[in-house]
């Protein structure tokens, strides 16, 4: 009964604080990364399709949607690999969780992100393409993946991701969430939701221990 | 809505929608296990200022009241879940009241209409498709002809004028419809000045204001602009302030905060108001003196109830400096004699020199038709002349006496179309609801008053799908075609920057998209208004004729309904928040109720919670009695607001509308609210009042200390001024004071070795200047909104487990035995003590001292066993009796949800955190740019929304901080010193221009 | 020839007699007036925890607290069950260590009330608080989340005193029972003779047994003693370490141990007198007996005298108008009934005890006993709801107003309570056989005396 149109944009109060602005250079910078990425795939794709198979594959060989259920963490809407986008590509975690560095919440990427390349990319092998397809069909028909959540920290918690970015660099993620990187379907490494886990590290680098840093 | 997996709900996935893929934390439970399957719905398209986890302003305008307010509203992940005043705006200048606040809960109100109804062959309503909705409307209206006319509350505006515009073309009559309309002042200044509008009053200009029952701190006038102004005349500045008299025949709000208090009978305010402009004019040798001679002291004291003495010094006082102010004119003087009481005022200032300078015209509020023509037009209603009425906005068959049969002439026109959004009274009786969007999801504007141009724009996706009463305009004119063709517009939206291009190209601001998006971003277009030359006086002005106004009916006692500070006209009655944020005086929630002198109610031998039957000639309701020492012997006065017959769950049968008692035929310009005499009956029924004030007096605590001007401006601390009264000396605060600045960190460190006390961090305190605050509880409000604080309703605010975090204690002082009733104000949040009782003895340190001198609570760590409010002397603690989580925000309320912020559980101990998740975000901010906090930089929920600017906040470690300046004030106190608990937060004592009432703590009575 | 005159603390059966008559208690058929009791108490127990149930289902708020009073019937019933507790450990471990003679008769009774007592008042901090099922993270133990309760909070001190109080006690109580069960094993056949055979750890009687036994008897009443003061004191303490006017009393230790020892002989006297005349014991427990209980009443009551005397004393010196408002609204507020019905149950009707007839007549001690008890839970009430309903700020003041479920817990209490004592008092000797032996006199000339 209610509507589901997405959320259009809307004139913001002008003197909105400058992490906005940088913000939405950061994020055109990252459109950009994204678009070289993009040609660098396109041009693989183009020019050696033949060897395919033969390409030294960097993590796991091609896996099939139906192997994606024998895999380590929970089956996934679309069959996404981490490790061909994160791994192989080596697109920056940032170029898709953009809002890591500037906000408590990562930030999970748009479908409009996923299309910015995938108008081009249809998938080399056959597995690929189905799931790639999918993608298609969800964006023509203007409806949202649900992606089941991986990582989930109590609400009464709150993790300030830009906080831990800030301290540790953009390239730390794999500190909390592991290799994702290595990972055809992403799963839990490291249980985020445990408080012991959070406070052993806070306790080793002599960070704050006061309660309220994050329970309020 | 943290297992919204488990709670099947259609609204989930657009819950989820709205939020993107955060924010659903907003709803958690705390100690709720997150081990349950969530999705992560992403964007299709993400929005460019809009970044999951932070918050954006975007401007836009209230319309809770006719004043029009500038607005910040707070969204997150695209939903609005905070109103706050837009800096920019002149009126409010950031701040906003709990009216306004409140707002929100109307766009997420759950009884908020989801589609158009028509009425169906039971008498019931169907739920029926837009485009069949259109088509009736545009068959009744197109075959009308004249028969036709518009009942529109919202003000000037390009919506307002196409209404007008429409109608017109259609042949109908257009009237604008605003219950508390200033008819009788509007009257007045024509008799005064020939002057057919309204002007603003300059309350912080003024040395000496004097209100004849003007309630210019509650709901008469612009009252968030009224407060700042009177705040800061009033407010103990540079050794000295305004000083305020209050005449009338109850102690509103506004009279609480006045200096003295004179108690006339209802109806004789103009006689006290020519008498000082008598006096004025001779002292002044101004030549009205000889037409007042009718009026001296001498001859109305008796009249009256005052001595001629008063007067005499009232009159001297009122030109003793400066420009001097006297208002009147709200709804409790609204008598057969308002007009006059008008013009007698208006003559008081023109004697008293003071138009120019405290009563400017040219920018007042815009006025509307008033309540002549809305009776006309149900006359013309009733004689069956319409067959079409369309209500825009407008209650009026709540708004508008019984007596005087609107109903059913209302019933006589043929097709009646309403766009409320809510079923309320009027729309009940509708065969045709249009529900209009809410105004933070609609393209409009607001011009309040010349100069002053609002914008509004949709801030988030409609709730429900819903329709712009301007595009239903335009469609209907498509459908009609004829006459309305030319309303061809492809939406409102694009009629309005039409509107606005024009205005753009006659104001030749440059590019129009620049011109337009700025508007926006700023909230409106804010110019000087048009100055307008000092009135003159018109000559039959100086024909004073004053006669006592006549009431109906023979009962012994006059009803005098006033506008309740938080259901002003009823339209706050669907908004818990607003019914769960305590009348200022009588500190009663959920109910409205009938105030009697105790003398009146010895008379009756009548207890507090008696219901009592008044009857008029005109009705007669029951209602329950609050014995109010404010009130005159001869006067019984009732809040406005409650008795709805419709208008959703919170509102509906919900307490008695004291309307429904008084007559409407007679007068020509206005409703005349006060003219009716009842007569009481005792029931013998009772009826708890859900108060949450205990003892209401403060027992020689020193709670609230107050001190003389005289002290004040010598820089006297509070005990030196006790002291020097000829008392025994109280506690002095100083040292504890230092070493709440000082060797706080160095306390802590020493009391244990873990954490990182004894490390480098702010310290975070507040200062409250009791001479500012006016207790109009805007703070209260504010609070509810920013923490998530649920609303338990009236049964369990009879339990006294309300959970308002910041509460305004009310106290009497005196009103016993002939002495004058004082009344005294301060608003009650946690002290967040470096020496607090509440940690030690929590079991599981869930309540425990943060770094940064805070008094954690750590609510997932929280048992329940209460201790700590057992142990806190300000019971500030508040403790989650039931699952007041799951009943207080029905959907879509959850929406209105701080994600910032943890819900709490049933079994859970929360309370005033200063706002931490404010202070967080801040620090975040600041991390990211490697800089310290900025002084300012974090405004706590309640000081933001501070009409008075009556709260500081900041780190007290920091010797530039604003909140040290005031903490050094020498009128600076700790409640409840003997305790040694070192409160974070200073007062700042009351300033009196008479002897203080209240003694300093740790003085027996 | 003279005769001597005979001592009334001595027992006057024969140990033949004192055995049969005591197991007779056991092994007699019960009563349907029995089975009525326990059936009633066992209804009761129900009603407590459906109740707990409730509570847990939908929280406290249905229980008639209302802020400022956050503890409420509860606690005062919590206080009232524990301090019950000490009379038993007072009689059975001190008295035993002044080898005071007259209380044998009566000790196992009062010791199977402390245990029962001790083990009804645990309940309470569990249903009081706001989250029963995270009731352990009171109790100290290591996790991954470096997280320790608070032992600067006297609800801390609390935990480990109850649970302290209530091992140490049911242990002396099992000690005490192992011969005597191990004399009804050899009268008793079936499931009963298994259960005693097991409580009496293979008791045979020899001497080297009746050493150690003996010892290790005396060290628990040495163990137990000291608890009877610490214990209640702890309790105090969570009221006394407070700021709360009413509550912030140096006095209220010792305040508090006496009040619990009075209200426990009040208990006993309550239990004893009509358990004697059912279980036809008034032989064994005697005037003798009710007259020293008296005269101990009469002390600690005199005691509650001083301290209620005090308490007043201090709020008006002490100068402080906080103590003194609540003092005085103590005794003309609001809760008036409350503060008085206490002064007089307590402080007044004790005193009665100074005339020998009343203190001698059974059915006017067992009329006081009952006072003792009203009165008892009257001063809890009186000290925790009347002090939290009107302490610093005058605008939080309120009063609060009981629902149900502070009524079904209180009596739901009880069933509990005397649910256990009543299944005890039909299956356990509720005299101790040995130790009333033990008193009798060398057996003078007679036809074969006791059985050895």
């Amino acid at each position: 009964m209610l509507s589901l149109p997405s959320f259009r944009p809307r004139e913001i109060v002008h003197m909105l604080d400058l992490t906005r602005r940088s913000a939405d250079m950061r994020k055109r910078f990252l459109y950009g990364l994204g678009a070289v990425a993009t040609a660098v795939v396109a041009f693989a794709a183009v020019s050696r399709p033949s060897d395919a198979q033969q390409q030294p594959t960097v993590g796991p060989s091609p896996l099939t949607t139906s192997d994606s259920s024998k895999l380590q963490g929970p089956k996934q809407p679309i069959f996404f690999r981490h490790d061909i986008h994160a791994g192989q590509l080596k697109l920056q975690c940032q170029y898709c969780h953009y809002t890591v560095a500037e906000s408590s919440e990562p930030g999970i990427p748009a479908l409009s992100t996923c299309m910015g390349c995938h108008n081009l990319v249809a998938g080399k092998t056959k597995e690929n393409q189905v799931e790639i397809t999918k993608l298609k069909t969800a964006w023509s028909k203007k409806q949202p993946i649900e992606w089941v959540r991986v990582h989930t920290i109590a609400k009464h918690a709150h993790f300030p991701h830009m906080r831990h970015i800030k301290a540790l660099g953009t390239q730390a993620c794999a500190t909390c969430h592991g290799e994702i990187a290595q990972m055809p379907q992403v799963y839990k490494v490291n249980n985020v939701n445990n408080m012991g886990f959070c406070i052993t590290c806070h306790i080793e680098r002599k960070v704050s221990r006061d309660c309220s840093v994050c329970h309020y | 809505m943290a297992d919204e997996s488990t709670t099947p709900s259609v609204d989930r996935r657009h819950f989820l929608k709205v939020l993107g893929v955060s924010g659903v934390g907003a709803a958690a439970l705390t100690g709720c296990s997150t081990d349950r399957v969530t999705k992560l719905v992403p964007y299709l398209v993400q929005s460019e200022d809009q970044v999951p986890g932070i918050a954006t302003n975007y401007a836009s305008t209230c319309t809770e009241c006719s004043a029009g307010c500038g607005l910040h509203v707070r969204t997150r992940e695209g939903r609005p879940v905070k109103l706050e005043g837009n800096p920019e705006h002149p009126t409010n200048a950031g701040t906003l009241c709990a009216r306004g606040q409140a707002g929100l809960q109307s766009l997420y109100n759950p009884d908020r209409l989801k589609a158009p109804m028509a009425r169906n062959a039971a008498g019931g309503f169907d739920e029926i498709k837009w485009d069949d909705a259109i088509a009736r409307l545009a068959a009744k209206v197109g075959s009308a002809g004249g028969k036709f006319a518009v009942l529109n509350g919202y003000g000037p505006s390009t919506f307002t004028t196409l209404l007008q515009d429409w109608t017109k073309a259609l042949g109908g009559t257009h009237v604008a419809f605003e219950p508390f309309a200033r008819e009788a002042e509007r009257a007045a200044n024509q008799k005064t000045w020939g002057r057919d509008d309204l002007p603003t009053y300059d309350f912080a200009a003024a040395t000496h204001i004097i209100s004849f029952g003007a309630d210019f701190l509650e709901t008469w006038g612009p009252v968030v602009e009224q407060q700042r102004g009177f705040a800061a005349s009033h407010g103990f500045h540079d050794g000295t302030m305004s000083r305020h008299v209050f005449v009338g025949p109850r102690l509103s709000l506004t009279g609480a905060n006045a200096d003295e208090w004179l108690m006339v009978p209802a109806g004789s305010e103009a006689q006290v108001a020519l008498a000082i402009a008598h006096v004025v004019a001779e002292r002044k040798g101004h030549p009205l003196a000889g037409m007042l001679m009718a009026y001296m002291p001498e001859t109305v004291a008796k009249d009256v109830g005052l001595t001629s003495q008063q007067l005499h010094d009232l009159a001297d006082a009122f030109i003793a400096s400066g420009p001097s102010l006297a208002v009147a004119g709200a709804v409790p003087t609204q008598h057969r004699g308002a007009v006059d009481l008008c013009h007698a005022v208006n003559l008081l200032n023109e004697v008293a020199g003071n138009v120019g300078k405290t009563v400017l015209f040219g920018a007042g509020p815009a006025v509307t038709d008033g309540f002549g023509r809305t009776r006309d037009l149900f006359a013309s209603m009733g004689r069956g002349e319409l067959q079409v009425v369309l209500v825009h906005e407008a209650n009026p068959l709540y708004a508008l006496p019984k007596s005087g049969k609107f109903l059913e002439s209302f019933k006589k026109v043929g097709f009646k179309v309403s766009t409320a959004s809510v079923l309320d009274d009027t729309a009940a009786q509708c065969d045709l609801i249009l529900p209009n969007l809410h105004s933070l999801e609609r393209w409009d504007d607001l011009r309040p008053r010349p100069g002053i141009t609002g914008t509004l724009q949709p801030v988030v996706e409609p709730i429900f799908p819903v329709m712009h009463t301007g595009d239903v305009l335009l469609k209907v004119s498509k459908a009609i075609g004829g006459a309305v063709a030319g309303f061809n517009a492809a939406s409102f939206e694009e009629h309005l920057k039409a509107e606005w291009q024009k205005r753009a190209a006659s104001g030749k601001a440059g590019d129009f998209d620049s011109y337009w998006r700025g508007a926006l971003g700023r909230g409106g277009i804010y110019e000087a208004a048009p100055a307008a030359a000092k009135p003159a006086l018109v000559s039959g002005a100086t024909q004073i004729t004053f006669t006592k106004p006549a009431f109906d009916g023979t009962g012994d006692y006059v009803l005098m309904p006033y506008p309740s500070s938080m259901y002003y006209d009823g339209r706050g009655a669907n908004k818990p928040w607003l019914h769960e944020n305590p009348d200022p005086i009588t500190k009663i929630t959920w109910q409205s109720w009938v105030e009697l002198h105790p003398d009146t109610a010895a008379k009756l031998d009548v207890r507090e919670g008696e219901i009592v039957e008044l009857t008029s000639p005109h009705g007669s309701i029951r209602s329950q009695v609050y014995v109010y020492a404010g009130v005159h012997p001869g006067v019984l006065a009732m809040p406005l607001g409650l008795g709805h017959t419709a208008y959703g769950r919170y509102a509906k049968d919900r307490g008695v509308n004291a309307l429904d008692l008084i007559g409407a035929a007679d007068s020509d310009t206005f409703l005349p609210y006060v003219s009716t005499k009842v007569s009481v009956k005792t029931t013998g029924d009772y009826r708890k009042a859900a108060r949450v004030d205990g003892e209401a007096r403060q027992l020689g605590r020193g709670i609230v200390q107050s001190m003389p001007l005289a002290y004040a401006a010598k820089g006297m601390t509070p005990e030196e001024s006790y002291k020097a009264a000829g008392h025994v000396e109280g506690e002095k605060n100083t040292e504890r004071e230092l070493a709440a600045i000082e060797g706080f960190a160095e306390d802590q460190a020493k009391a244990t070795q873990y954490g990182d006390y004894a490390n480098p961090h702010p310290k975070w305190g507040m200062a409250v200047d009791l001479s500012r605050c006016t207790g109009c509880s805007a703070c209260v409000t504010a609070c509810y909104a920013e923490n998530n604080i649920p609303t338990v309703g009236e049964e369990q605010v009879f339990r006294r487990r309300e959970m308002s975090w910041l509460r305004i204690e009310r106290y009497w002082e005196g009103g016993e035995a002939g002495e004058p009733l004082a009344v005294s104000f301060a608003p009650v949040m946690c002290q967040h003590c470096d020496n607090a009782p509440c940690e030690p003895v929590c079991p599981v340190y869930a309540a425990y001292h943060t770094p940064d001198g805070l008094n954690g609570q750590v609510y997932n760590r929280c048992v329940g066993t209460r201790y700590c409010s057992n142990n806190c002397p300000f019971k500030v603690r508040y403790f989650n009796w039931l699952k007041y989580n799951e009943v207080a925000f029905p959907e879509p309320l959850n929406l209105q949800l701080n994600p910032d912020v943890t819900v709490r559980a049933r079994g859970v101990m929360e309370k005033c955190t200063f706002c931490i998740q404010r202070i967080r975000g801040a620090q975040n901010t600041a991390r990211l740019e490697d800089r310290e906090v900025r002084d300012g930089e974090i405004k706590t929920a309640c000081m933001q929304s501070c009409p008075s600017g009556a709260l500081s906040f900041g780190n007290v470690k920091d010797p530039e901080a604003a909140v040290i300046k005031w903490k050094r004030d020498p009128r600076g106190y700790h409640m409840l010193e003997e305790t040694n608990v070192r409160p974070s937060v200073t007062y700042l004592a009351r300033v009196l221009h008479q002897p203080p009432v209240a003694t300093p703590a740790g003085e027996a009575h | 020839m003279a005769v001597i005159a005979h001592d009334p603390s001595l027992p006057t059966q024969t140990h033949a007699e004192v055995t049969r008559d005591v197991i007779k208690t056991i092994t007699d058929k019960p009563t349907t007036g029995y089975y009525i009791l326990a059936g009633s108490m066992a209804l009761l127990t129900l009603v407590l925890f459906g109740t707990l149930g409730a509570l847990l289902k939908y929280g406290l708020g249905l229980a008639g607290y209302a802020p400022p009073i956050m503890w409420s019937i509860y606690i005062t019933t919590f206080v009232f069950w524990i301090g019950i507790g000490h009379a038993g450990t007072l009689i059975s471990a001190i008295l035993f260590l002044f080898r005071s003679p007259w209380r044998t008769a009566v000790y196992r009774s009062t010791e199977a009330m402390t245990v029962f007592a001790v083990m009804t008042a645990a309940l309470f901090p569990i249903i009081h608080i706001g989250r029963q099922w995270l009731f352990y993270w009171l109790i100290p133990y290591p996790n991954q989340r470096f997280l320790w309760p608070n032992f600067k909070s006297p609800l801390m001190w609390d935990v480990f005193a109850v649970s302290t109080y209530l091992t140490v006690s049911s242990t002396f109580l099992m000690i005490g029972l192992v011969p005597d069960v191990a004399a009804i094993r050899d009268h008793v056949s079936g499931w009963r003779k298994k259960l005693y055979a097991a409580l009496s750890l293979g008791w045979t009687g020899a001497d080297s047994q009746w050493r150690h036994y003996s010892r290790a008897y005396l060290y628990l009443a040495a163990l137990c003693t000291p608890l009877v003061l610490s214990v209640h004191s702890v309790v105090s303490w969570d009221f006394a370490m407070s700021i709360v006017p009413g509550w912030h009393g140096t006095i209220f230790a010792p305040y508090f141990v006496a009040g619990a020892i009075y209200s426990g002989i009040g208990m006993v006297l309550t239990l004893v007198i009509p358990l004697r005349k059912v279980l036809k014991l008034d032989h064994m427990i005697t005037e003798y007996h009710f007259d020293n209980l008296a005269k101990l009443t009469l002390f600690t009551g005199s005691i509650l005298f001083y301290a209620y005397g005090m308490e007043y004393f201090i709020a008006w010196y002490s100068g402080s108008t906080f103590e003194q408002t609540t003092f005085w609204r103590r005794a003309f507020g609001p809760n008036w009934w409350a503060g008085w019905s206490m002064i007089i149950c307590n402080a007044f009707v004790s005193q009665l005890l100074w005339f020998p007839k009343i203190r001698k007549n059974i059915t006017s001690l067992f009329v006081i006993s009952i006072f003792i008890n009203i009165g008892m839970w009257f001063e809890r009430y009186v000290i925790f709801v009347g002090s939290l309903a009107n302490d610093y700020i005058p605008y939080a003041w309120g009063q609060i107003n009981p629902t149900w479920a502070d009524w079904c817990i209180l009596a739901g209490s009880f069933g509990w309570f005397g649910l256990w004592f009543t299944l005890f008092y039909k299956n356990f000797p509720i005299v101790a056989i040995q130790e009333v032996k033990e008193m009798i006199p060398m057996p003078r000339r007679k036809a074969h005396g006791g059985a050895h």
